[in-house]
């Protein structure tokens, strides 16, 4: 693994000359970067100061920043946090798997795949939210009709992206597989699930982007536990720092989330 | 007692009667393989070549099992092959290697199939390994090796499941005429200390006269068994044996046969060429 690092750490650095003549370096992408983030701090500070807005709309970099420090030591905000993480991650890891499910049944069988494709092809960007309501009636008010919604939009996701790269896998190592007589379960998960490892991942990344989309959605909906609920009791309180707060800690968690799977696709190579 | 040792060495490996392949219907029919008949005897190493296209692939891959649908008898023992058999072990034309696994777990590949505990399949995996001279190789990916290492990783894997017969496609399409070579004195080598019995499918002329004990020469379409040619040259052998005059004779008979087949071929190619060209 350490060799593979080394080998690809030229390409990563690859100093390709731009349009412009500048040659695009890792260095000055992060300069844009930060000078972007501290351009928006800038004029959100000075929106803040200018007194355009009604009171704490757009609260000083201050008062957030106080917020957030005060948000991190309470215990309520963490019992939020457990709540939505685990309500994410039950539903991704359902919808995940019946996704994967899903696509190699899909890509592994033309007939199936016509017959289907349709269903999951437009059903997929409906949004999720307005099955909520049934949802509840099913599941309750609890965790579990949470659950339910994200794990129904994760599936999706992962089912197409899944069923796409089994269309893509290289023929000659499933030849390579059935000379060797592997069996089914074999040729599925020493042959199938490897070679899709990387549209699996990108797929599961997506899916995860959209169940905590969905799963704070409908926290703010109908709830009394976790970060969407929190939320909106946090705006009917008309906090707006808290409420700001809440945000850019869901954006970093999300964020991070997003770059680790991320990161685990690219290693796939 | 020995009579039946006897008995079974003059059985041969495999028997290949009468096999004819079609392709298509109608106007887009296509003889891939024409009456083609052959054996291969035990130990016995035999080369298959003919000019691209003269259904070299399609022959390989129904003797593989991966083509059940075909007409006469490819026979190993008394059974009819329609699906891979376990006494052939293929190595493809393409690259095949598993590229999410290193060279020793790709190796051990058809031994974990075949659920051998791991430190035993790590065991005969690494013997394998050592014999097509990879060694040091072990812990890497193939995205890291040559073309000609990750063609000997593919060798190797085959060879673990211990086949009866080694059947192989043009292995050596992809590598330089030097690695070639060199490759082919690997193949000579374990084909003498494993006993192997080997069916090469090749184009390349001197490789095959290089390793062979026969040579079946087809025809460019339909693929038909023009001659078979025994290759008398002394063994152990290795790729010295280029340069001798036996090998010189043998090259020049055996493209004097090959020439009208690979100009057929050509100028079917090219006129298949014009066609794709006057119809834009
Ligand atoms: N799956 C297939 N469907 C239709 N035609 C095929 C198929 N496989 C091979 N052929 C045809 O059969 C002939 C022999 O092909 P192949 O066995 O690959 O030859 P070679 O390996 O000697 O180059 C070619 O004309 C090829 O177009
Ligand atoms: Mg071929």
């Amino acid at each position: 693994m350490a060799a593979t690092g080394e080998m690809k750490a030229p390409a990563r650095r690859a100093v390709a000359p731009a349009i412009g003549g500048a040659p695009v370096t890792a260095r000055a992408v992060l300069l844009v970067r930060v000078v972007v983030a501290l351009a928006i701090l800038a004029v959100w500070e000075g929106l803040s100061r200018s007194g355009l807005f009604y009171g704490e709309v757009i609260p000083s970099l201050t008062r957030i920043v106080a917020s957030l420090g005060k948000l991190l030591v309470d215990p309520v905000f963490y019992k939020n946090l457990q709540v939505t993480a685990l309500e994410t991650f039950t539903s991704l890891a359902i919808g995940a798997a019946l996704g994967v499910v899903t696509g190699i049944v899909l890509g592994a069988n033309r007939f199936l795949m016509r017959a289907f494709e349709p269903y999951v092809y437009y059903l997929s960007p409906t949004p999720r939210i307005i099955l909520f309501p049934v949802m509840i009636m099913w599941f309750g008010v609890g965790p579990a009709s949470k659950v339910a919604l994200g794990a129904l939009s994760a599936y999706f996701a992962v089912a197409l992206s899944t069923a796409a790269g089994m269309r893509q896998i290289d023929a000659i190592l499933i030849r390579v597989g059935r000379s060797f007589r592997a069996t089914g379960w074999q040729m599925a998960t020493k042959i199938y699930l490897p070679a899709m490892r990387v549209p699996i991942l990108n797929g599961i990344r997506l899916g995860m982007g959209t169940a905590i989309i969905t799963v704070l959605l409908a926290e703010t909906k109908l709830s009394n536990q976790g970060l969407g609920y929190m939320i909106m009791q946090v705006y009917t309180r008309f906090d707006m720092p808290g409420l700001y707060a809440i945000l850019i800690v869901v954006f970093a968690i999300a964020g991070a989330c997003n770059a680790l799977i991320g990161k685990l696709a690219r290693e796939q190579v | 007692m020995s009579a039946v040792i006897e008995d079974i060495r003059l059985q041969p490996a495999m028997v290949v009667d009468d096999v004819v392949k079609r392709f298509g219907r109608g106007d887009e029919l296509v003889t891939a393989v024409d009456h083609v008949s052959f054996n291969v005897q035990q130990g016995e190493f035999v080369s298959v070549i003919g000019p691209s296209g003269c259904g070299k692939s399609t022959l390989f891959n129904i003797i593989g099992g991966l083509l059940g649908d075909y007409e006469g008898s490819v026979m190993i023992g008394d059974e009819r092959i329609s699906a891979p058999h376990p006494a052939v072990g293929m190595v493809f034309q393409e690259e095949s290697t598993f590229p999410w696994r290193n060279v020793i777990e790709n190796v051990a590949f058809p031994l974990e199939l075949q659920g051998v505990p791991k430190s035993e399949r790590m065991d005969r995996a690494h013997h394998f390994i050592d014999m097509v001279g990879l060694a040091s190789f072990e812990k890497n990916f193939p995205s890291q090796l040559s073309g000609g290492m990750r063609q000997r990783v593919s060798i190797a894997r085959t060879l673990v499941s211990q086949p009866k017969i080694l059947l192989m496609d043009e292995p050596f399409a992809a590598l330089d005429e030097q690695t070639r070579l060199l490759l082919g004195d690997k193949i000579t080598q374990i084909q003498q200390e494993l006993n192997q019995t080997t069916l090469l499918i090749t184009h390349n002329l001197t490789e095959a006269v290089q390793l062979s004990d026969r040579i079946v020469v087809m025809t460019y379409r339909p693929g038909k068994v023009k001659r078979i040619v025994d290759i008398k040259l002394p063994r152990p052998r290795t790729s010295d044996v280029v340069g001798s005059d036996a090998f010189g004779h043998y090259v020049a008979e055996i493209w004097n046969d090959l020439r009208e087949e690979a100009t057929r071929g050509m100028a079917d190619s090219e006129s298949a060429a014009a066609r794709r060209g006057s119809h834009g």
